[in-house]
């Protein structure tokens, strides 16, 4: 046995090298393999930022409901957020504000999705942020507008000026068997995902505030202040599940066959595989909710 | 980036690497403008003053001498450990005499004064044996600050293999900062001690400012307050430190002077420090690496070795990408002393292949020198350049200036390891 930094000799069961002092306790670096990761999360041997836990994410909720995000291949960081819960039983339903029509009863999951924009600063921290509040929001039972609202706040606190202002998308869902309410600004999606005939297929249910030119029209951040969400109450037509994704998946999705089998985790990683398989070029969000069916 | 006993270290680089691309560099600025260093005790200091006698420094040089040596025996602080050396074809202690340093106070300043009153010019020149006995007086004071101040007005008589040895032993024991006097001194042997012992050298244009320069130099001596810091340097298994360079505020090569630490760390002296700011440029060669994929390319950190206190650290890094816009920035601090590096390298280039009867190469390379200077805001150069190369101003051709004032040829050929300070920006790294 060697001391992975000088290549002294080290005693099995020796906690400290004796010749240069490295601790032989440290974590096994991801790349080299070497006991060697310092505190700031780098391999002292071969120099590599070890992941993060943001970089790789994974939730799964007991009804099955599953989430996953991941840095892609391309980015330095990921600045996705995303944050999946259920709602606790018999909590008051969601009064959806403009659709007048109340959810049915049942077990419900929130999700909350939020994709930093690139070109703003410390967009990590606006999704991870917004994700949270929003998400905390909803399972005290306020109102999609009252989230998003909270979410915002929090992701201007953020900001040093106008000028230099974390900012990022955002979609949150309360789902139910009977009711789904959606609640976005930006370009991240939700689909709603049924099998039929000629296997499985994703209905859109958002539209992107996107312009022509491809530029986002809607994020939260303090250089948009009064940014307005859009909501939408869906009744599934009959056992589904609702995805919930960050643009990481969407813009591989033209052709693509969406896994009918397995549990919704094994689905939302072969859906991630898929992205990465595509090129990987941005962070990857994934939740999917099954809901009314036998899914799960 | 920490911060401890008053020392900061900055990293300015650009980290993003093409996805081929594999050297990274950065900009180390260590600043110990901290309270901590002003507050601190100063440590023990030993000062040597080296006086050329040989036979060239009679008539007004070695009055001037005299008086500059006495000038700076009065800078020097009460409590100091002090010698004198005149120098010939051998070295001697003038005082305090015999093997030993006298400590600095009003009645033995006053005595040194006195010997330095009756030095005289005679002799040969043999600078490695001056350099060997202020190493041996020094070396009784290990914790202390240890610094020579050598002054010569000629070239050195010694064999070059001698003179190349004595450095070679004495490099990093203690600090000299020379001065050349006069027309008949050496540039490059005096850059060779500067490289050595890790000071500065410089011409005394005009004879009779020689006590100035004594005096400023003993000051600055007098105000080094913590001995003999190192860089320790870290770079990845499979990476290569290229270089590690001080490049303000004088150029001075420390790739060759590494201690091993470990395989993946190495020591480069740095001398010792008071209340200044220092920059370095480090290079390092990594390992191909995948896109996103963001490395530590460097650690850095000043310690004393003595005690292994770690003063000050920071992370050089590296990570690939594909965007274009990211790494093709170049950071303005990098370009900058890389300039400066290229303008010392094309005055030095230029003026052997001048000396060498090379007009085509000097003209080109003096040439590029100035429009270098010219652009990075070194308005002496420029100026000293202008002494031996003309640019038509409406051609922009260049030729070589006859009959070049020595004088002017040596500032131009002393001041070019002087570099430039990059005006500060609102923007960061």
């Amino acid at each position: 046995m060697t001391c992975p930094l000088c290549e002294s000799p080290v005693a099995p069961g020796d906690s400290f090298c004796e010749a240069c002092g490295h601790p032989l306790t440290s974590p096994a670096c991801e790349s080299c393999g070497a006991a060697a990761v310092d505190a700031e999360g780098y391999c002292e041997r071969c120099g590599v930022r070890q992941p993060t836990v943001r970089d790789h994410a994974e939730t799964v909720l007991p009804g099955g409901a599953a989430a996953v995000t991941d840095r892609g291949l391309r980015r330095a960081r990921n600045e996705d957020a995303v944050a999946l819960h259920a709602l606790p039983e018999g909590a008051a339903p969601t009064v959806p504000v403009r659709s007048g029509a109340l959810p049915a009863a049942g077990p419900g999951v929130v999700v909350v999705v939020c994709d930093g924009v690139g070109s703003s600063p410390r967009a990590d921290e606006a999704s991870a942020v917004a994700a949270a509040t929003a998400a905390g929001a909803l399972l005290e039972g306020r109102t999609h507008e009252e989230a998003f609202a909270m979410a915002g706040q929090a992701v201007v606190k953020l900001a040093h000026s106008p000028e230099s202002a974390p900012a990022c998308t955002y979609v949150a869902a309360v789902a139910r068997p009977g009711d789904v309410i959606l609640c976005w600004a930006g370009d991240t999606r939700a689909y709603w995902l049924s099998d039929t005939p000629e296997g499985r297929v994703g209905t859109l249910l958002t539209e992107d505030d996107v312009a022509r030119g491809g530029e986002i029209t809607a994020w939260l951040g303090a250089d948009y202040p009064d940014v307005q969400p859009r909501t939408r109450s869906f009744v599934p037509p009959g056992p589904g599940l609702l995805l919930v994704c960050s643009d990481g998946l969407w813009r591989y999705l033209d052709g693509y066959r969406f896994p009918a089998d397995g549990t919704p985790l094994d689905q939302v990683r072969r859906m991630l595989r898929h992205a990465l398989d595509s090129g990987g070029h941005d962070n990857v969000t994934i939740a999917l909710i099954p809901l009314g069916g036998t899914h799960g | 980036m920490a911060d401890q006993a008053g020392f900061t270290l900055h990293i300015d680089q650009n980290k993003y690497l093409a996805r081929d691309a594999r050297e990274v560099h950065a900009i180390l600025t260590i600043s110990s403008a901290g309270e901590a260093v002003q507050q601190q005790a100063p440590a023990e200091a030993a000062e040597v003053i080296i006086v050329d006698t040989s036979g060239s420094m009679s008539g007004s040089k070695i009055r001037d001498a005299r008086t500059a040596a006495a000038t700076a025996v009065e800078a020097l602080r009460d409590g100091v450990h002090f010698a004198v050396i005149s120098g010939t074809s051998v070295a001697k202690v003038v005082y305090p005499g015999g093997t030993g340093m006298a400590r600095a106070n009003p009645a033995t300043r006053a005595e040194a004064q006195r010997a330095i009153s009756q030095l005289s010019a005679r002799g040969g020149t043999a600078i490695g044996e001056w350099l060997k006995l202020a190493g041996h007086l020094l070396s009784a004071h290990p914790d202390a600050v240890r610094h020579a101040l050598l002054m010569t007005d000629g070239q050195n008589n010694e064999r070059d293999e001698v003179f190349a040895g004595v450095l070679a032993a004495w490099s990093g024991k203690f600090v000299c900062d020379s001065l050349g006097v006069g027309a008949d001194w050496v540039p490059a042997q005096l850059r060779m001690v500067s490289d050595a012992l890790l000071g500065t050298f410089e011409y005394v244009r005009n004879q009779h400012e020689l006590a100035d320069f004594f005096r400023r130099i003993t000051q600055n001596a007098m105000a080094k307050t913590v001995p003999d810091l190192s860089l320790r340097v870290w770079v990845p298994q499979a990476a290569t430190l290229k270089f590690v360079k001080q490049v303000s505020p004088t150029l001075l090569d420390l790739t060759g002077k590494r201690t091993d630490v470990n395989p993946l760390t190495g020591d480069y002296p740095t001398g010792s420090w008071g209340r200044e700011e220092r920059e370095y440029h480090l290079c390092v060669e990594v390992p191909p690496g995948q896109v996103g994929q963001e490395i530590r390319a460097g650690w850095v950190k000043l310690v004393r070795p003595d005690t292994q206190e770690v003063l000050a650290s920071g992370n050089v890094l590296a990570q690939w990408t594909d965007d274009l816009a990211l790494s093709t920035r170049i950071n303005p601090k990098v370009m900058h002393f890389t300039g400066q590096q290229e303008l010392h390298e094309l005055i030095q280039g230029g003026l052997s292949a001048r000396a060498a009867g090379d007009e085509a190469a000097a003209t080109a390379r003096l040439a590029k020198a100035r429009q270098i200077a010219v652009e990075s805001g070194r308005e002496d150069t420029v100026r000293l350049l202008d002494k031996v190369v003309e640019i038509d101003p409406v051609q922009g051709t260049a030729r070589l200036v006859r009959n070049v004032d020595k004088a002017d040829e040596l500032e131009l050929d002393t001041g070019s390891v002087r570099t430039s300070r990059l005006r500060r920006t609102a923007e960061g790294s």
